[in-house]
């Protein structure tokens, strides 16, 4: 399946809805992903790590279809990914990096959501009724409904990524896919956002990928732990992938598991 | 006053500053927003190159205008995409490029011509019949596919990698914003000028952003103060005698500062 250690994936039982075949991304003379072959299953929730540059928003960028593959292939429900239409995309929910959002930028927090609308909709028709009452559903989910005529940039950060996962959540996808949703939020509300996503994973039998640098977080909240380093390194259950020898080729320090499964750098263990 | 009015040429003038008025407004929220700001500005000019190659060789020059203007967004679109330089460094280059091209196809003409120098500080009350058509037509046609596409363009305004992943074909619908802003520098060319046009685009737009926290209501507030401002400074320069470009422009301009004194976002962000 891939030549990193502990490869240990899972027979998957639920239909693939994105399957990854020896499929390398990057641009001319950057390889940013070599040789990836995986598989996602439909209601999966699935944990992406790896350290920096390891390939991890590339390969949020390839299932969004905005990457085509140099070698392999990448299917995404079962659509060969360079022949992706804007419809399959608007079946998978993207919440990006957080970014510097323009404080002043004027848009209100249902105009926000209603923008998951858009390509649903297809261009020209405009959103009606129906598709306020979407968004507006979106919004309970997040428990963010109270605040809709509220400018977006007034609410806090934690807010704010609640707003734009119900944008997400009002495309009505199939696959949510999270890049960093706890980056830049306090730890309190790090803890509401993943159990918000949790949430909406086993009532809408959502597909969940989250990117994450923060293994220790992640790792109660998963079905299974995609480890990267510009190959596929491991595969599987966390208690599978979490493993010293492992985390030590991929991160290059000694990491160590402590009594509580908190994994912390071994140095920093001994001070 | 009511005298004024009945002339020909002065109904014309107020229909054509209107027209001019409303649609630099429109253009003006989606260029505020998307931070396209420089590249209009420097597309204002391009088209003026093409005036002045067009009255040199003999030529339409409305037509030669269009072509320069589009050349110069275009390739400022995929200058910005290859992102090999830094984007205000590229479209000052080619701001000043196009500014010389002008100048010296200006020097190459063998006597003055008082309409090239119309088409640099505007001339609205000049404008002809046939002018007014060429302008109706074209302002009908760009707000009419503002309007259809307005959804998609206020998405790719607030994010457009966010948009693109969603489903929304974003980076057609930015080279269709880009088009539609060098359509409206050309139609707005004869009116207030090369130089100043680029102050109608912004500067309605900019004013509604001080005042409102929704997409829509930034759009009316901008229609509205645009219009005005047009035809109330073709009014004012018609009564006191002054160039009308400039009476436009600081009219606008005053406006501006009182929303800027006035706006509810900076007395939230004081109190």
């Amino acid at each position: 399946m891939n030549e990193g250690l502990g490869s240990v994936q899972r027979p998957i039982v639920a239909h693939p809805i994105i399957r990854f075949h020896g499929a390398t991304f990057g641009f001319p003379g950057v390889i940013a992903l070599k040789d990836i072959s995986l598989d996602i299953a439909e209601g999966e929730f699935v944990g992406v790590i790896g350290p920096n540059g390891s390939g991890k928003t590339t390969l949020c960028k390839a299932i969004l279809g905005l990457m085509r593959p140099l070698g392999g292939t990448l299917q995404i429900f079962d659509c060969a990914c360079e022949k992706l239409q804007c419809h399959h995309r608007a079946r998978i929910g993207y919440l990006p990096q957080k970014g510097g959002l323009d404080k002043n930028f004027p848009i209100t927090v249902l105009e926000t959501v209603m923008m998951g609308r858009y390509g649903v909709l297809g261009l020209i028709k405009r959103p009606g009724k129906r598709d306020r009452d979407i968004a507006r559903e979106a919004l309970s989910h997040v428990g963010m409904l109270e605040h809709e005529t509220s400018a977006l940039g007034e609410l806090s950060g934690g807010q704010q990524q609640r707003v734009f996962i119900a944008r997400a959540l009002s495309q009505q996808p199939q696959v949510l896919l999270l890049d960093e949703p706890t980056t830049g939020i306090d730890i309190v509300t790090q803890h509401s956002v993943l159990d918000l996503i949790r949430r909406l994973h086993h009532d809408l039998g959502l597909t969940v990928v989250l990117i994450t640098h923060d293994i220790n977080m992640i790792r109660p909240h998963v079905d299974r732990l995609v480890l990267l380093k510009t190959r596929l390194f491991a595969s599987g259950r966390p208690e599978e992938v979490l493993k010293p020898d492992i985390l030590q080729q991929v991160y290059g320090k000694e990491l160590v598991i402590t009594e509580k499964d908190l994994i912390i750098v071994e140095d920093y263990h001994h001070h | 006053m009511l005298e004024l009015l009945s002339y020909d040429f002065m109904q014309r003038s107020l229909m054509a500053a209107a027209l001019v008025g409303a649609l630099c407004s429109v253009m003006g929220v989606f260029v505020v927003l998307r931070g396209l700001a420089f590249a209009g500005a420097g597309t204002a000019h391009a088209a003026f190159a093409g005036v002045a190659f067009a009255y040199l060789m003999g030529l339409p020059p409305l037509a030669f205008a269009i072509v320069f203007g589009l050349a110069t967004v275009w390739i400022t679109g995929l200058m910005e995409e290859r992102g090999r330089m830094k984007l205000d460094v590229s479209i000052g280059i080619l701001y000043t490029a196009t500014m010389a091209l002008a100048i010296l196809f200006i020097g190459l003409m063998k006597t003055y011509n008082a309409e090239v120098y119309g088409y640099l500080f505007g001339s609205v009350l000049s404008v002809t019949p046939e002018e007014l058509r060429i302008i109706f037509g074209l302002s009908v046609a760009v707000l009419g596919v503002i309007f259809l596409f307005s959804k998609e363009l206020y998405f790719i305004a607030f994010d457009q990698e966010m948009a693109e992943a969603s489903g929304v074909p974003a980076r057609r619908i930015y080279y269709m914003l880009l088009t539609l802003m060098a359509v409206t520098m050309v139609v707005s060319l004869k009116t207030v000028g090369a130089i100043l046009v680029f102050a109608m685009v912004l500067i309605p737009a900019s004013t509604a952003y001080q005042l409102t926290h929704s997409l829509t209501r930034m759009t009316a507030y901008a229609v509205t103060i645009g219009t005005v401002c047009a035809v109330t400074g073709v009014v004012l320069s018609s009564l006191w005698d002054i160039p009308t470009g400039p009476a436009i422009v600081l009219l606008a301009t005053a406006v501006f500062f009182l929303s800027v004194l006035f706006s509810p976002k900076r007395l939230r962000a004081v109190s």
